[in-house]
């Protein structure tokens, strides 16, 4: 007896990943927040060449902006299904809070132009966020992942629900 | 127990909703960025006005065009004081460096990239690495920058800001402040600690720093590390890099550069 892996599926992922579109869909929306990541983390150039590096210090924030990236194009899928499928409004806090955190901690705060405006805005307290924002950007990240993990059980048990209704 | 359970995810539910409208709010401030006046709110202490005032200069837009900026020549820039790596008689193209110590993107620039330029065309005499001070990232940056003058008055900035990047700690956890930088700078050989603390403790090179926050100010630069890379000559021609390029970035615009010299001669 044959044991595939595609039983280990979750049912969500089962059903909503039997269709290409999705998959399709998932694969373009994880690429698109990767490259947005790695912008960010200015890993990724377009001028004057396209360049992409990963120096050392970047590799632990790499590894944790793929999972995010990852999640998002999931998670963006499954909400989508949902959507389609129907007429239940989501609850959709989780996936932006788990999305604008993830973008969030991917920027050296305090080496750009956002910490800038932050000191510009809030003058001393724009210092302090900014350097909190730099120095715990990976715990930052890692909370973006645990909501967006969140989000994902969330939506897996709506599509559930959707289809014990359904049958 | 069974009832408890959906407390317990309403209660999560409500903490991520706080937690979007605290990332909502704050994605909004940065996209009306461009509206909304900024006024100098707190001076937290002198070292930090001239951070408030370099920020309200930007909106304001009291900036230049950094190619209407003619104190850019290789000659200029060595007369002012500002430390420089490479031989300025035969190196055509100049690489001016606006960074500040406690920038961790400015460390992975000289961690990964400078070795890199300074190996391929700093020591066969095509480019000269000049450093300009732009301390905007935190309050102990500025002290940094003038310990980083105090070790150049005795020849030693390079062995000074390579130590700094070496030990780089999160912002403003002290690893910077007075007596940290003293004791970097007792680690570097050849190196009178005495003239050293007398110069840090008067803030001797503190006007000097200025005038490069001044010059990074005046080009609009808010992101460290920022480069511009010039004619040697004339400090004509200018190309912007702002953030941690990799050398294949600073080999396309040097490579073009030293083409265009050639040619030009």
């Amino acid at each position: 007896m044959s044991y595939s892996l595609v039983n280990l599926l979750p049912l969500s992922f089962k059903l909503v990943f039997s269709h290409v579109f999705y998959i399709a869909l998932t694969i373009a929306i994880a690429l698109t927040f990767w490259i947005i990541f790695n912008l960010f983390e200015q890993l990724i150039f377009f001028w004057p060449v396209w360049v992409f590096y990963l120096p050392e210090d970047a590799l632990l924030g790499f590894v944790v902006t793929n999972i995010t990236a990852i999640l998002l194009g999931i998670l963006i899928s499954l909400n989508i299904y949902v959507i389609r499928n129907s007429r239940l409004k989501i609850t959709k806090s989780s996936l932006f809070s788990g999305t604008g955190l993830g973008i969030l901690s991917s920027t050296c705060v305090s080496c750009s132009s956002i910490g800038f405006l932050l000191i510009s805005t809030f003058g001393g307290l724009g210092i302090v966020i900014s350097n909190f924002l730099s120095t715990y950007q990976l715990p930052l990240r890692l909370v973006s992942i645990c909501i967006l993990l969140f989000a994902l059980y969330s939506v897996h048990k709506k599509i559930r629900d959707l289809c014990y209704r359904l049958s | 127990m069974l009832t408890s359970l959906p407390k317990i995810e309403d209660n999560l539910l409500n903490a991520v909703r706080l937690l979007c409208a605290i990332i909502f709010f704050y994605l909004i401030i940065i996209l009306s960025y461009s509206y909304i006046p900024l006024p100098l709110i707190l001076d937290i202490d002198m070292n930090n006005i001239r951070l408030l005032e370099y920020a309200g200069a930007i909106e304001r837009q009291e900036v230049i065009d950094v190619r209407e900026n003619s104190s850019l020549s290789l000659t200029n820039l060595i007369h002012q004081g500002s430390p420089y790596l490479g031989d300025p008689s035969t190196a055509p193209i100049t690489i001016i460096d606006f960074s500040d110590f406690q920038c961790y993107l400015c460390a992975r620039y000289v961690k990964a990239t400078e070795p890199l330029i300074r190996d391929t065309y700093i020591e066969t005499g095509k480019v000269v690495l000049v450093f300009k001070h732009l301390p905007n990232r935190g309050f102990d940056s500025l002290g940094a920058s003038i310990a980083a003058q105090c070790a150049n008055e005795q020849g030693k900035f390079w062995e000074f800001h390579n130590m700094l990047y070496e030990n780089q700690k999160p912002i403003d956890s002290g690893w910077v402040n007075q007596e940290n930088l003293k004791k970097f700078a007792a680690k570097i050989n050849g190196l009178d600690i005495k003239k050293f603390n007398e110069c840090l403790d008067n803030q001797k090179y503190k006007d000097f720093v200025e005038k490069d926050i001044d010059l990074g100010s005046s080009f609009g630069f808010q992101d460290t590390p920022s480069f511009v890379i010039v004619n040697s000559k004339d400090g004509s021609n200018p190309e912007v890099l702002k953030g941690a390029y990799p050398f294949p970035s600073f080999k396309a615009i040097i490579d073009k550069k030293l083409s265009e010299v050639q040619n030009s001669n």
